[in-house]
Order: C-alpha cells, then sequence, then structure tokens
C-alpha cells in the first residue's frame, strides 16, 4: 500500500518534471517546439512499452469513434501553454491554475450530463477554487 | 496553442522571457499574473478535461497503453504541421536566424510524460482506485511545483511564493479535494 502511495505522488511529480522540462526547452526555442518534442520523444518512449505490453495496433483500435483520436491535438495545445506560462508563472501558480481550470470544466461537464457526485462538495469545491483564483491575483 | 500570438504582444512587458539564454538565478518578486495569463491556463486546463475525456475513450476501447501512444504520435504530427505553419508565415529574412540551442536535457520532457501514463495506469487499477490517484498525484504536483520554485531547478526562474500565492494554491487544492472526493462518494 506504501509503496502504491509512492507512486501515485510521483505520477504527480512526474506531470510537474515534465512541465517544467518542456518549459525550459521552449525558452530557448519555442512554446510549440517544446510541444512538438514533447510528443515525438514520448511517443518513441512509448513504442516499446506498447510492444510490451501487448501490440502496435490492437484489432478494436479501428472501431474507436473519431473523438478518441482527438486527443493529441488537444495535447499539443495543453502542453504549448504551460511551456508559454511556466516561465511567466512560476510551477506552482502554473499548475494550480491548470488544475483550476479543470476542475472547474470538469464539474460544469458533469452537471451538463447530469452525472452522479455530491452536490454540496462539488458547489463548495467550485466556491474555494474561484476564491484561490481570485486570491492569485491580489498582492 | 494560438498562445504563440499572445506571447508576441505579452512579451514587451512579461519579464522573464529571459534574454540570456541561462535563464536568470534572480530571487525576484514576481508582477502578479496578468489576467490573460490566468485566462489561458484556466483554458488550458479545460482542454485537458476534453483531453482526458478523449484519451480515456481510446483506453476503453484498446489499452491505456496504446491510448497514451496514439495521443502522442497524433500529437507530433498536429504540433510538426502547426510548426509548418508558422515557419512558412516567418518572413523569410528571419528563418536564416542562428539557433540558439538548448541542453540535451531539456528535450526529455516528453520521456516523463510518457511515464506518468504507465505509472498512473498500474496506480489507478489498484485498491486506490481513481479518486486515490487523482488525489495522490495533486499532492505530488504541488510539493514538487514549490521545489522547483523556491530552488529554480532545471533552469527556469526561482521564486519565493508569497503568502497569497500560497493561499491561492491551498484555496484550489482543497476545492479540487473537494470535487475529487465528491465524485469518489456520489458513484
Amino acid at each position: 500500500m506504501i509503496f502504491l502511495i509512492c507512486l501515485g505522488v510521483a505520477s504527480g511529480m512526474l506531470v510537474t518534471l515534465s512541465r517544467q522540462l518542456n518549459g525550459r526547452l521552449a525558452l530557448t526555442t519555442s512554446a510549440m517546439q517544446s510541444s512538438f518534442w514533447n510528443h515525438l520523444v514520448g511517443f518513441v518512449v512509448l513504442v516499446p512499452c506498447a510492444l510490451i505490453a501487448g501490440s502496435l495496433w490492437p484489432e478494436t483500435a479501428a472501431s474507436a469513434p473519431i473523438f478518441a483520436w482527438a486527443g493529441g491535438a488537444i495535447g499539443v495545445i495543453f502542453v504549448a501553454s504551460g511551456s508559454w506560462l511556466i516561465p511567466r508563472l512560476g510551477a506552482a501558480l502554473t499548475g494550480g491554475l491548470l488544475v483550476a481550470g479543470q476542475m472547474l470544466s470538469s464539474v460544469s461537464l458533469d452537471l451538463l450530463r447530469s452525472e452522479g457526485g455530491v452536490l454540496w462538495m462539488q458547489i463548495a469545491g467550485v466556491a474555494l477554487i474561484l476564491l484561490g483564483v481570485w486570491l492569485s491575483r491580489r498582492r | 496553442m494560438t498562445q504563440r500570438r499572445l506571447a508576441v504582444a505579452h512579451s514587451a512587458q512579461g519579464p522573464p522571457m529571459p534574454a540570456s539564454d541561462t535563464a536568470s538565478h534572480r530571487a525576484g518578486s514576481p508582477r502578479p499574473p496578468h489576467p490573460l495569463e490566468i485566462a489561458a491556463a484556466l483554458c488550458a486546463g479545460s482542454l485537458l478535461t476534453l483531453m482526458l475525456l478523449s484519451n480515456g475513450m481510446m483506453a476503453a476501447h484498446t489499452t491505456p497503453v496504446f491510448a497514451s501512444l496514439t495521443a502522442h504520435g497524433v500529437g507530433s504530427v498536429v504540433a510538426a504541421l502547426l510548426l509548418g505553419l508558422f515557419w512558412m508565415r516567418r518572413p523569410s529574412a528571419q528563418r536564416g536566424q542562428p539557433r540558439r540551442r538548448a541542453p540535451l536535457w531539456a528535450y526529455l520532457g516528453g520521456v516523463s510524460g510518457a511515464l506518468t501514463v504507465v505509472l498512473s495506469t498500474v496506480v489507478v487499477n489498484s485498491s486506490l482506485a481513481l479518486t486515490g490517484t487523482l488525489a495522490l498525484g495533486l499532492a505530488g504536483q504541488v510539493v514538487l511545483a514549490l521545489i522547483f520554485d523556491i530552488t529554480g531547478a532545471l533552469g527556469l526562474e526561482k521564486r519565493m511564493p508569497r503568502r497569497n500565492d500560497l493561499l491561492a494554491l491551498a484555496a484550489i487544492v482543497a476545492g479540487t479535494l473537494l470535487i475529487i472526493f465528491a465524485r469518489g462518494s456520489g458513484q
């Protein structure tokens, strides 16, 4: 269990590490170039992983809906934004605001699709996040 | 992102686009974030929601590793196309400018990104489930980000978080945890 908890924390740390490295690369190149290298290098690393895990082309892949293929394109914009933001806001605030945007949008999506969840906790969570975003502007 | 245009418009006033390549290690007190930067971060965060939805859909049809593989493959192609577009739109005089070099390790962001997929897949399929994975991942992100800011590690600017930065972060983290557990206990 302790091992799993460490793995969970480590996976979060890898997100921050990746953003910091991409941000450093963007300083010398550009945000879009850092996004390109992030995806290409990640692809090269994942090819052997996919080979070990199974195959490069699972039979069910062809039946996946179009939207399932769009994640990579959205990711390009996401990584480029992170690389643009991190030298401006620092790692902590960049990460915090990205998580804030992620949470605000996913709660709206949950409400739109009327998916489960404890409503008062969601509302309180959104209020706290909005407070945080407002605080980040205050000096 | 179309952020690139913002970047150009903004770099006149934004301080930390260092002119010198070796990023400065000033422990300066940064200006408050520009509303544009906050808006950009919130929009990018909501793109992450869509991205996770899309990648999750692919993972459900195939495997998590294949979903990440295709996301990175499609991403490489799309980024290359966008770079080509930017390059063509640049005035030809600028094209031959000497390039500044980034250290080789700065190209390794994709490795840790790919590794994230593998680790989080293991954790999400354990007794910690999605809620635990999200909460622990959030903790890991915030702790390492604070360490990076305070030490200026990996060549980005060193910045001491101020009281309001920490309060903002704490409120965002607390709100996020509430939402994560609201979902975990609602199902």
